[in-house]
């Protein structure tokens, strides 16, 4: 079709949003210590793919990080073990927000893309007129 | 009047702006998938040859963008992109402008 650019675009913001939402819930979790008998917090990954004859940006799906996490030593804490171990999340914090700006502005940049569309779509309604 | 080279080049342009604007949508919207190989489209070369020919009927190319890849992979440039996304845009509406120009003319010449 000839006026799909912002289906195409939308298609963008959906995967934008679903980073954001997986970068914010890693976020969020951080701090997230479990039990040694439980699996960590997982760091969530958005994966995105295009697909051949359907233009723009699909979610393929998510995958998980590591069920490890970081084992730490930490008697006090009401989940420790008898030896005294905690699972904290395996998350870089400085790498889930580097990736939040990536997300941010590829939201805002289809967004734009969005805009300047309609601009055109409405000169082309105008073909004709007086 | 109707099937004039005019009319034909100026349907043409607005056909290949229009897979232009598409592909820009696609590429910003895979702006960040790993291993993305940005798209570009050319119309101008093949429709002045066209139009030289007295024809004015062309249809677009679409080719991969030879640009560098990223650390992901990915060769999309949101500079171009952008630029070539507010550059459509205008020539859009240079053409829409240009064929209502040409419908007015038809449209006096009914009323002459």
């Amino acid at each position: 079709m000839t006026f799909d650019a912002i289906g195409i675009s939308a298609t963008g913001l959906t995967t934008h949003r679903k980073w954001l939402d997986a970068l914010s819930d890693n976020i969020a979790n951080v701090n997230t210590v479990t039990a040694m008998d439980d699996a960590a917090f997982q760091e969530r990954f958005v994966l995105v793919e295009t697909e051949q004859g359907n233009p723009g940006a699909h979610v393929a799906g998510v995958t998980f990080g590591d069920p490890e996490g970081i084992v730490t030593y930490d008697p006090n804490h009401p989940l420790a073990n008898e030896e005294g171990y905690v699972r904290r999340p395996d998350i870089d914090l400085s790498e889930q927000m580097s990736s939040l700006i990536l997300a941010q502005r590829g939201y805002q940049a289809n967004a734009a893309v969005i805009d300047r569309a309609k601009t055109s779509y409405e000169a082309a309604l105008q073909i004709g007129r007086s | 009047m109707l099937d004039s080279v005019t009319f034909n080049a100026l349907n043409s342009a607005l056909d290949g702006l229009a897979a232009r604007q598409r592909a820009i949508a696609n590429n910003i919207a895979n702006i960040n998938t790993p291993d993305y190989q940005a798209t570009r489209i050319q119309f101008e070369d093949a429709l002045a040859r066209s139009i030289a020919d007295g024809d004015g009927n062309i249809t677009p190319t679409e080719h991969v963008s030879l640009e560098p890849t990223r650390l992901d992979g990915s060769n999309v440039n949101l500079d171009t992109e952008t630029t070539s996304n507010i550059d459509t845009v205008l020539r859009q509406q240079f053409a829409t402008q240009a064929i209502s120009g040409q419908f007015s003319s038809i449209r006096a010449a009914i009323k002459f």
